[in-house]
């Protein structure tokens, strides 16, 4: 949603309704979206009297209480949920035993809700296969296990132990752990003796944009874009204050001890095109990472996944409301955000029918606990699925719910260095649990008679409404609007073929890259003199790149390379600069100027011939030195708004500023 | 919760015993108090869990634990007496002699010790009878149906308490001359002091359950008198057929069961007269067979009566000192437990199996036994055993007290009367309404499940109430 302020809810009919039927709206909240029909008034009439039964007829003898609830805290008889002490305590001794006994009592009280239904795949259930195949003819578990990867939690928010941990875990198996928005120490860049990694594979992109530098990038397989967090859908992030110590202030590039903030909305993000100049950004900060774009399941979400992918993007994530819940605000945990099983069928099915499919992969994440839930993904569109609050139940997490206040009792959302020594989990715990999901999927695909995983994706006629569970409430769902597939059964429905960056034809790649190798290998000076035009976009930083990738945030001795450009500079000029780079732009530059600087000198000046007084105009753009760590820069000159929002650590010179400057 | 760091600043206070030289010479509660101040700040080591494991996985009465903690921190004891009374009917007998089972699955104690649960529920139903928040609440209306309990321990009174707040006519059938079951008649006064018992019963007489005392049913009254005069009947008789030990010497005189002995300390505490010899352990030495809690009550026993010397032998390994990694938590841990009555001075020993009891004079003397071992399963849990060749030895006893545990309901009597089902284990079988093969006849406690625990028999006692209640049609 991206909404920073109260009044913009008004009239804005952001809200979507779960389970109510079509008249019911029609008639109380016209215009508001619902997808799976539902009850009406005489349903929610019955409940209301239910509720009135009840509160007139205590319970015997006891003083007469109000229910607890049970909404944020677990209490036996209220409010159904799945994670429970018995679901904790045999996920945590299948996986810590490697039992697939007891991870399949743990799956089962997860895949069969009939007593107790708490998501809509809930109410699904496969179709009965005219041909299942031998489960030895399924694809191995260490293929599937590749479409795997951990949710997005940031080190900062989880403790050092817990991430690394699941880093190792995720680079063993071949799938991809992320980093979270909080940066990361490059020391975990570094491979351990035995071979493993805690590198992230997945370098998170947030609003908060902390640590992001040109290493950071430089070191990730994928950039992940994080519009907005299924949880908490246009709510942005909150580390507070207590859990920033000097090490993660040191990650953050921020300072220990105050809260750090991640705004809803991004500041270089105001639309569509926008978001297309921050994927090409990010694709040249690493040429070799693909680009992922995070999306919260709402209804219009398949729109917005049909811009990504044609601003080329090379994943798009939908995130489902249950994800992540542990720090989010209250309110959030239980009203915001939607499952994702609406939002990847949305996102499926437009995609698909807008030929837009087989260029992007499609990922879903929120409370993923088991292989059915994974199949059920696939079927609904998904090639990959992120776990997050699943894996962290496994490394010792119980549920506690007090990941805001830095008083984890196990170790795993803390940076108390007492608590943090509790931490038990260990990546072969992680790895015991993947291998059993991805069992469990297996038999799965043998009773559906599907061999490979890649052939579930988008195959939702295999999927239908469970009526043996017959609850009042469910009674009139219809999910028909979930299970539909495009009639033409020739388009494709997963990706078959690479985006098309536009890398070759990339400034860098002709203009810059073949004339500094000297510099970038051998540290020599080069200087070069190179005309710019306003198409040109993000410059210098596939170079940036390249110098990321051999030394580092270090990069290269000072003005080791520089360029003096003469002309108009497009978006992202000098982007994510790497260290030892100078440019001297001579003429004006676009938006996005220095965005994420990282140690590189950015100078820009009007042309000699200019006949207006400098500190009386703007010669660049909006949104200057986003989330810049390090560096210098120079406008002799005014710039536009936005100047310089999160930046931690430039020094700017410069004439004159718009609104919001250096907030 | 009122403090997030109480956990990590606060450390745990037991309140601990009276000194043992003092103790052995009384029949008193040997367990101490914790100041109401100290209680807070135990209190406050409550961490209000999202998922609090005592609650939720813990406590078989699902007490909502971290509400009262946190009222208690606050010093808002009704509010907490409230809260703790909706999910136990007996807080003062589960305060004194539960096991705690919330403990050993308490957050805290995954990597520390954990709250002293069982010390705040214990405080706050005291304070309630101290403040007089408890007293009679007869139900304001009465249903006219009628309900006959079968057997007046923590099953059968957690169910008439129930059933009578519900408003039903409730009479209680006790074969003893007192009310209580194992309350009053196995446990020990020093862990449960019987005037606590008789408070309850009292309060229970107030509001309207009628006890019938010294009456067997089976024996005394037909199952069909009651068939004919109730409209519900809850079998809550307890499991009390104790194993034997078929062995040489058995029936040698001072060999006796653990709850012939028991029972008459008990009757003898609160003045009951009984008949037959009286069996006592002053100045004999004593040997306890079974190293369970019975066999602790009764080392106690021994040891208050002036026993010269105690021994307590056990079949089984001698579980480690700390949680068994086989049961992690929150599992019931298998480990040592070391009670207050083996403080008070008693021999332990393992591994030992009982051959034979040699006498003189048809008198006990001695017990000759055996070193045995056994092979260990995957999980640490003894699977078979073998004895050790050679390592036979003599243990001089003149009194011998067999607590090896017991095998089920009593047989016969009663349950084959009705003609009830049973199971394998030949407890009396409920379906999940806890209803009997017959209907209208529904049972729980120790006879269903097997020799168990007071809070397990509370919690049995109070969903079969629920569910005699929907079967009177009282359906809410
Ligand atoms: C020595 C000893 C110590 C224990 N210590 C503890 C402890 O510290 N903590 C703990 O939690 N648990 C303890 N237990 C276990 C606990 O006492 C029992 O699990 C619990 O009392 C069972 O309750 P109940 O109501 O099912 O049966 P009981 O308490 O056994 O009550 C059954 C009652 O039914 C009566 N009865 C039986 N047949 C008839 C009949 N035909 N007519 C009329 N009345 C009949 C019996 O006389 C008895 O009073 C101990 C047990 C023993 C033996
Ligand atoms: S009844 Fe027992 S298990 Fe339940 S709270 Fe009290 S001490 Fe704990
Ligand atoms: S498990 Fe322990 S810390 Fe958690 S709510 Fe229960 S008593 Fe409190």
């Amino acid at each position: 949603m991206g909404i920073s302020t109260l009044r913009s809810y008004r009239g804005a009919q952001i809200f979507e309704a779960v389970g109510l039927a079509k008249d019911f709206i029609d008639d109380y909240f016209t215009g508001t979206a619902s997808r799976i029909n539902g009850i009406g008034v005489a349903e929610v009439a019955r409940e209301a009297e239910m509720r009135y039964k009840r509160a007139y007829a205590p319970a015997p003898g006891v003083p007469h209480l109000l229910d607890a609830g049970g909404q944020y805290h677990f209490r036996l008889g209220e409010e159904k949920h799945l994670w429970t002490p018995e679901t904790i305590t045999k996920l945590q001794f299948a996986t810590r035993n490697n039992d697939m006994k007891m991870y399949k009592e743990y799956a089962k009280y997860i895949n069969e809700q009939a007593e107790h239904l708490c998501t809509l795949r809930g109410l699904f259930k496969f179709k009965k296969a005219a041909q299942p195949v031998p489960i030895e003819e399924v694809e191995p578990a260490s293929e599937i296990m590749k479409h795997f990867v951990t949710g997005a939690m940031s080190f900062g928010s989880i403790s050092k132990e817990a991430h690394e941990t699941i880093a190792i875990a995720m680079n063993r198996i071949g799938g991809m752990s992320n980093s979270g928005e909080g940066g990361e120490d490059p020391e975990r860049y570094i491979r351990l003796p035995n071979g493993d990694s805690k590198c992230s594979a997945v370098k998170q992109i947030a609003s908060g944009r902390f640590g992001v530098t040109s290493e950071y990038l430089a070191s990730a397989r994928e950039l992940q874009i994080k519009i907005a967090q299924g949880a908490k859908p246009g709510e942005g992030g909150q580390l507070p204050g207590h859990k920033v110590d000097k090490f993660v202030a040191k990650v953050r590039h921020s300072t220990p001890g105050v809260t750090l903030i991640s705004p809803p909305p991004h500041h270089d993000i105001y639309s569509i095109e926008d978001l297309a100049q921050l994927i090409y950004d990010l694709k040249c900060s690493n040429t070799d990472a693909r680009i992922s774009v995070k999306l919260v399941s709402e209804v219009g979400v398949g729109t917005v996944a049909a811009g990504v992918s044609k601003g080329h993007a090379d994943m798009v994530l939908i995130s489902g409301h249950d994800g992540g819940t542990g720090a989010s605000p209250l309110t959030s945990i239980k009203h915001a955000g939607l499952p994702w099983e609406l939002g990847l069928a949305e996102t499926q099915q437009t995609l698909v029918l807008n030929y837009l499919r087989d260029r992007i992969r499609v990922q879903a994440d929120g409370q993923m606990k088991t292989g059915r839930d994974i199949v059920i993904g696939a079927l609904l569109g998904a090639e990959e699925f992120g776990f997050g609050t699943t894996t962290l139940v496994v490394l010792g997490c119980v549920m506690m719910r007090k990941c805001h206040s830095n008083t984890c009792p196990v170790g795993v959302a803390t940076q108390d260095p007492e608590l943090r020594k509790r931490f038990a989990g260990q990546p072969e715990h992680l790895i015991n649990f993947f291998r059993m999901i991805a069992e469990e999927a297996r038999e799965i695909m043998a009773e559906l008679g599907i061999r490979k995983f890649d052939d579930l994706v988008g195959r939702s006629d295999l999927l239908e409404m469970n009526k043996a569970i017959d609850f009042w409430k469910a009674r009139n769902l219809d999910f028909s609007a979930v299970f539909k597939r495009p009639d033409n059964p020739n388009l494709p429905v997963r990706r078959t073929k690479a985006q098309d960056h536009g890398i070759d034809k990339a400034y860098d790649t002709v203009n810059i890259l073949p004339k500094v190798q000297d510099a970038i290998e051998n540290k020599k000076k080069v200087t070069l003199e190179l005309p710019i035009h306003n198409v040109d976009r993000t410059v210098g930083t596939i170079t940036s790149y390249h110098v990321a990738k051999k030394y580092g945030n270090a990069g290269l001795p000072e003005d080791t390379l520089t360029i003096k450009f003469k002309g108009s500079a497009g978006q992202s000029f000098g982007a994510f600069l790497s260290h030892g780079m100078t440019f001297e732009l001579e003429g004006e530059s676009n938006d996005y100027l220095g965005k994420g600087l990282s140690g590189g000198k950015i100078i820009v000046r009007p042309p000699v011939n200019a006949s207006y007084n400098p500190s009386e105009n703007i010669i660049v753009g909006n949104v200057l030195l986003y989330g810049a760590t390090d560096g210098k820069i120079f406008i002799y000159g005014r710039a536009g708004e936005r100047f310089a929002i999160r930046n931690s650590g430039v020094t700017a010179v410069v004439e004159g500023l718009g609104d919001h400057g250096c907030e | 919760m009122g403090n997030p760091k109480g956990f990590l600043e606060v450390g745990r206070k037991n309140p601990g015993y009276r000194p043992a030289e003092e103790r052995v010479k009384d029949y008193n509660e040997v367990e101490t108090h914790l100041s109401e101040a100290d209680l807070k700040k135990q209190a406050s080591r409550c961490m209000d869990c999202g998922i609090p494991f005592c609650h939720g996985c813990g406590c078989p009465v699902s007490n909502v634990i971290p509400e009262w903690n946190d009222l208690v921190y606050k010093g808002f004891w009704k509010e907490a007496l409230d809260i703790l009374r909706s999910t136990n009917n007996f807080p003062e007998f589960t305060g004194r002699i539960c096991p705690a089972l919330c403990e050993a699955s308490c957050t805290v104690g995954l990597n520390g010790d954990a709250v002293t649960i069982r010390q705040i529920e214990l405080e706050i139903i005291e304070k309630g009878y101290k403040e007089g928040y408890i007293k009679p609440e007869p139900p304001a209306v009465r249903t006219g149906k009628r309900i006959a309990v079968i057997g007046s321990g923590p099953a059968g009174l957690a169910a008439a308490d129930q059933l009578n707040k519900s408003g039903h006519s409730v009479t209680v059938f006790e074969r003893d001359l007192n009310v209580g079951g194992l309350l009053r008649y196995g446990i020990p006064d020093f862990k449960l002091d019987k005037k606590v018992v008789q408070r309850r019963v009292d309060l229970m007489v107030a509001e309207g359950v009628t006890f019938e005392t010294g009456v067997d049913v089976g024996t005394d009254l037909s199952a069909k008198y009651l068939t004919n005069r109730f409209d519900a009947i809850c079998i809550t008789t307890g499991a009390k057929a104790p194993r034997d030990l078929k062995t040489a010497g058995r029936e040698l005189e001072g060999v006796h069961f653990a709850m012939e002995f028991l029972w008459q300390q008990n009757c003898r505490v609160c003045g009951q007269v009984f008949e037959g010899e009286n069996i006592t352990a002053k100045g004999k030495k004593v040997l306890v067979i079974g190293g369970g809690d019975t066999g602790s009550d009764c080392v106690g026993t021994s040891n208050r009566h002036g026993a010269k010397a105690v021994t307590q032998i056990e079949i089984m390994p001698e579980p480690p000192e700390t949680r068994h990694p086989g049961t992690p938590w929150p599992l019931w841990p298998y480990q040592k437990r070391t009670s207050s009555s083996h403080k008070e001075g008693c021999t332990r020993m393992w591994n030992i199996a009982t051959k034979s009891i040699e006498g003189e004079n048809g008198k006990v003397k001695r017990v000759n036994a055996i070193k045995v071992e056994w092979e260990l399963g995957p999980t640490g849990a003894p699977l078979k055993m073998k004895e050790i060749p050679g390592s036979e030895f003599v243990i001089e006893a003149d009194l011998v007290l067999l607590a090896m545990g017991f095998t089920g309901p009593e047989q016969g009597g009663i349950i084959s009367q009705l003609g009830l089902e049973l199971d394998q284990r030949s407890n009396v079988k409920v379906n999940a309404d806890w209803m009997t093969s017959k209907p209208g006849v529904f049972a729980a406690g120790d006879v269903a499940s097997g020799a168990s625990l007071v809070v397990r028999a509370i919690a049995a006692g109070r969903k079969m109430a629920e569910n005699v209640d929907k079967y009177l049609g009282n359906n809410k």
